[in-house]
């Protein structure tokens, strides 16, 4: 997202006037933007830097006391915090290689449509525009042993192996999957877009090219069309697994973190919305907060790719 | 907890209370007077709006705001407001576990001397007035009262050869239905309906899941006793029986329901709150209740069943608690005003019109309730509201309920041996705020 | 090899793709259907077993229910202020980022990218804190802000991308004909880039509208819930279970708003979404 930074033709003024007032309005006419964006971020993330030191309960406003690193102690020491980062962590790595895999397969899909072009993109951008609480319930619904119709199916598929009154949100692992299928249907469709938009700048004359030395699908595939979308699948995959990492809504709609689905974000609002305990509560926002930092470091470090550099290409 | 069903007229309830509120919206503010806001739990909408109007005077209009239907979500709703110093929020339908932690924040205004009195006089049942106080002042007037009774099916207990007239212990219900191919309903989702069950087990065994709670977050923890071996054997006893339902582990109020008259089988033994009654009354010849009107008098009633033998029991408590809103701008026309909606009337009407039962002793000899409920069943419900056992009444509740579910759940993996002590531990280190919850 | 295998792959991977998109939303709107008592028994199946089906009936109840219908006007209300604030303010911004040379732009990128970037929950704490002192808790302001923070970046990028593709001689032309920076933006610049603002207006409300993090910390009444807080707590009149199929009906609701967008506008969805946007 860099713009050029050299002066534009025939705009090189030797006179700095010019540039002065140039340079003046540019920052005039990002600055309220500026301002909005840090008031609502960097302050209140300052504010809870000062408040995790604190141990503070909103029940008990006056019986306020410093206690240093302490919640940061406790956070770090604590299984419940591991826990919790482990099912992100999962939730983040299967969801974004299934959407990945899945979304290329749309975008290959969508490439090549010579017809029915306006129904597709329209019916790919339902899942995209729909609330995610609203997929959640949509999910849980289907899953559900009593409501839905999943149980019915699988049954009908299995040959009668599957049992219909199979409860999906008693265990972890069958509740993560019901997750991460919310998770997966809704934003599918974005990661299809952006890779279908990488997928248009793979020049069709090198396809040809590898075609006519008898390159197989495959070979055209892994050797061709894969490298030079590099970029475009960085960009999503990078901005994908943030989001993944964050996941929130689905976990509050469809389990409310039972049988362990807590994910880092669920177990930081639960500590400050429901059981009010802003120093601790602090103390995780902090947490999540750096652990958000390092995880885009790590996926930036991965990919060596400038991000504002990508951003321009696709 | 403030649980009701009421499955008939709900469509009549959500229209009604949506043109109620359009209504008293556009008519609020128009002429100045002075708006009181009353946040409610979504049980007996319906009576409730009439008794803010029946109360509302010349010098002010109640307004109803309608709270999430979880206790937890009630509470975190109420509390984010409080704490905003909200001066809109005038009165509020409290849940008696949330009263000490409201109180102590400084959220809840004192009755007056004579409203004091008033609501905590000799009428009022012992364990409805006991969750409104607070550091030795009334923080807020006991409107409705909820307790568990022991229900059962007639014939599956006569089978059995339990002799009901009795007192009867767990272990014998639990063995009862173990021999008949019944089963026993009880509530051990991990949720607050589990904490209910565990805690009216250890008061029943002579203990408490804490002590001194006045302490706050020094609060002694006395889980892991005997008591609390106790209530742990029963819990085991029961998950490792025939006699526990499939879902155990996600059952709550409403899940048992189906037990009762089951499609084959001879039904259940089932703690639960007092909406049962009308439950089964409205669903008799219908799905999930009594064939007939035979089926449904074979719905038999007792007292909440002993952790031990020859020790009387401990009956949950719940209900609902008017208080009003520390930060209120009209206080003295709030104190009023929930003064109005727990009246005997008031009260009467809540229990006649959605089986909410009255916390003053004297609304159950009105007719009209006498007409509702058989006079033995009215009987119980009072006595096992006079005698029941609170929950913790500590400022912490919701940390000390949390720690308890965490260490408790699911119900098949509970240990008479280990629990109590595992779960000691873990409460001490969320009460000192060493361990996340 | 035939042209028969490719064209049939086509035609299943559209099919595919079909289903994957829509069968979720169809079943949302088959269970809006399936009557409530029904629901409280149990009743399995993709579509209302027989005698179960219940007309409108879920809609009438949900729209008589006072405290969606202010849910909606909220939600409608606060998205459409925040998206024009978002918009006005990320179009000043974009311009002098597509356009302008001055000291600190890459910062203002980096930070826009940091905040596309930020985990919500982690303000949840603070925001409440402020907002309780600053009287803004449970009131629009209160999430038109947060909403206009976490667009910014988002209406940002997809504005420049677009800014960038506009013929700048003419902004150029006017401005050797003696016109300001100011003046070549608002008379030459603006009416080309409406098009562009249009599009990352879109984008920008499915953030608000989408938003429920914001929707269930910052709110605590009518007074200001959106729509997917609302749904949260929706209370039925079962207190055990969920009023699955009156929330199908809300959820059907608080759908079309998207559905219409998208139907009439999806060429300019995706055209925002692959030129500069991050997330919506």
């Amino acid at each position: 997202m860099t713009t050029t930074t050299a002066p534009q033709k025939g705009r090189a003024r030797p006179g700095s006037d010019r540039l002065v007032a140039e340079n003046r309005l540019g920052r005039r006419l990002v600055l309220p933007a500026v301002i909005v964006m840090l008031f609502v971020t960097a302050f209140p993330i300052l504010r809870a830097l000062y408040l995790s030191l604190f141990d503070y309960w909103l029940t008990a406003p006056d019986d306020r006391k410093f206690v240093g690193l302490d919640n940061y102690v406790t956070a770090l020491t604590d299984p419940l915090f591991w826990q919790a980062t482990g099912v992100t962590v999962f939730i983040m790595i299967v969801t974004v290689s299934v959407e990945l895999v899945i979304g290329f397969g749309f975008a290959m899909v969508m490439h090549r449509l010579v017809f029915a072009r306006g129904v597709i993109r329209t019916s790919i951008l339902i899942p995209y525009g729909i609330i995610t609480v609203v997929s959640g319930f949509a999910w849980q619904f289907a899953f559900s042993s009593t409501n839905g119709f999943i149980n019915e199916w699988l049954h009908w598929v299995s040959l009668g192996n599957f049992p219909v009154d199979y409860n999906w949100f008693g265990d972890t692992w069958p509740a993560l999957t019901a997750i991460m299928i919310s998770e997966i249907w809704k934003t599918t469709p974005f990661m299809s877009l952006l890779l279908l938009a990488g997928l248009a700048q793979v020049s069709e004359d090198m396809i040809e090219a590898a075609k006519v030395d008898g390159a197989t699908w495959w070979q055209r595939l892994w050797k061709v069309i894969l490298p030079n979308m590099r970029a475009a699948i960085m960009v999503a995959v990078l901005f994908r697994a943030l989001d993944a990492y964050r996941i929130f809504d689905n976990i509050f709609v469809m389990t409310a973190g039972a049988q362990n689905t807590e994910s880092i974000s669920f177990l930081t609002y639960r500590q400050v919305i429901e059981q009010f305990s802003f120093g601790m509560g602090s103390a995780l926002s902090v947490l999540l907060f750096l652990s958000v930092l390092l995880v885009a470091f790590i996926l930036v470090k991965a990919f060596r790719v400038d991000l504002a550099q990508a951003r321009q290409e696709s | 907890m403030s649980v009701t069903k009421r499955r008939g007229r709900r469509l009549a309830t959500l229209a009604l209370s949506g043109v109620l509120c359009t209504a008293l919206l556009t008519a609020c503010g128009e002429d100045g007077t002075p708006t009181l806001t009353w946040y409610v739990n979504p049980d007996g909408v319906d009576t409730l709006t009439t008794l803010a109007e029946g109360c509302s005077t010349d010098d002010y209009r109640i307004e109803l705001q309608e709270l999430p239907s979880g206790a937890t979500d009630q509470r975190t709703q109420l509390a984010r407001r409080l704490a905003a110093e909200d001066d809109s929020l005038d009165l509020m339908s409290l849940d008696p576990v949330f009263i000490p932690e409201f109180a102590s924040a400084g959220w809840l205004a004192p009755l007056p001397e004579e409203l004091a009195q008033q609501a905590t006089d000799a009428d009022v049942l012992e364990g409805a007035a006991a969750t409104v106080e607070w550091d030795d002042e009334v923080v807020a007037f006991p409107q409705w009262a909820n307790t568990q009774l022991l229900w059962y099916r007639r014939s599956l207990a006569e089978a059995a050869g339990l002799d009901m007239s009795k007192p009867v212990t767990w272990e014998q219900i639990i063995s009862a239905a173990s021999d008949q191919g019944g089963s026993v309903g009880v509530q051990a989702n991990r949720y607050e309906g589990y904490v209910v069950w565990i805690n009216a087990l250890i008061l029943g065994a002579g203990g408490a899941i804490v002590e001194n709670t006045e302490a706050g977050t020094d609060a002694e923890v006395t889980i892991d006793s005997d008591a609390g071996r106790a209530a742990a054997q029963v819990i085991a006893d029961l998950a490792a029986s025939p006699a526990a339902q499939s879902d155990l582990s996600v059952s709550n109020e409403g899940t048992s329901l189906g037990l009762m008259y089951p499609e084959g089988g001879p039904g259940e033994f089932m703690v639960n709150w007092t909406f049962i009654y009308k439950n089964y009354e409205g669903l008799t010849g219908q799905p999930g209740g009594p064939a007939d009107q035979a089926g449904f008098e074979d719905l038999g009633w007792a007292r909440y069943p002993q952790t031990v033998a020859g020790q009387e029991s401990a009956p949950p408590i719940g209900g609902i608690q008017i208080g009003v809103g520390a930060y209120s701008e009209y206080p003295d026309y709030a104190m009023a005003a929930a003064n109005c909606v727990t009246t005997v009337d008031a009260q009467v009407q809540l229990a006649v019109n959605n089986g909410l039962m009255p916390s003053r002793a004297s609304a159950y000899d009105d007719p009209g309730l006498q007409e509702a409920f058989p006079p033995d069943l009215l009987d119980l419900f009072r006595t096992s509201i006079d005698t029941a056992g609170p929950r913790p009444q500590s400022a912490y509740y919701s940390k000390i309920s949390g720690a308890v579910q965490s260490t408790w759940h699911p119900a098949d993996q509970v240990d008479p041996e280990t629990t109590p002590g595992d779960s000691a531990e873990f409460l001490a280190d969320v009460l000192a705020g060493e361990a996340l919850l | 090899m035939s042209r028969f295998w490719p064209r049939f792959g086509m035609v299943v991977g559209i099919i595919l793709i079909l289903i994957w998109c829509l069968l979720p939303v169809v079943w949302i709107l088959s269970l809006s259907f399936k009557s409530e008592d029904s629901i409280i028994n149990g009743n399995p199946g993709f579509l209302p077993s027989e005698g179960t089906f219940a007309g409108w009936d879920n809609y009438v109840g949900v729209w008589e229910n006072d405290q969606f219908r202010r849910a909606i006007l909220n939600s409608i209300g606060i998205s459409l202020i925040a998206t024009v604030l978002s918009v006005a303010l990320a179009t000043l911004a974009a311009y002098a980022i597509a356009r302008l040379d001055f000291k600190g732009k890459r910062w203002v990128l980096s930070i826009a990218l940091a905040i596309a970037m930020f985990p919500v929950v982690s303000l949840v704490g603070p925001l409440f804190d402020m907002w309780r002192a600053f009287g803004l808790y449970d009131t629009w302001p209160g999430l038109i802000i947060p909403y206009m923070s976490f667009t910014l970046p988002l209406a940002i990028w997809t504005l420049s991308a677009f800014f960038r593709e506009i013929p700048w001689e003419m902004e150029q032309a006017a401005q050797v004909d003696g016109a300001t920076s100011w003046q070549a933006f608002r008379k030459v610049i603006v009416p080309l880039a409406a098009p562009g603002v249009f599009t990352a207006a879109i984008l920008t409300f499915f953030f608000a509208w989408n938003d429920f993090v914001f929707g269930i910390s910052l709110t605590s009444t009518e007074a200001a819930r959106p729509i997917p807080a609302s749904l949260s707590f929706f209370v039925g009149s079962d207190p055990f279970n969920r009023p699955a199929s009156l929330l199908a009906a809300g959820a059907v609701l608080a759908t079309i708003p998207v559905v219409v967008i998208v139907l009439l506008f999806q060429r300019k969805i995706v055209a925002g979404l692959t030129s500069g946007a991050v997330k919506g």
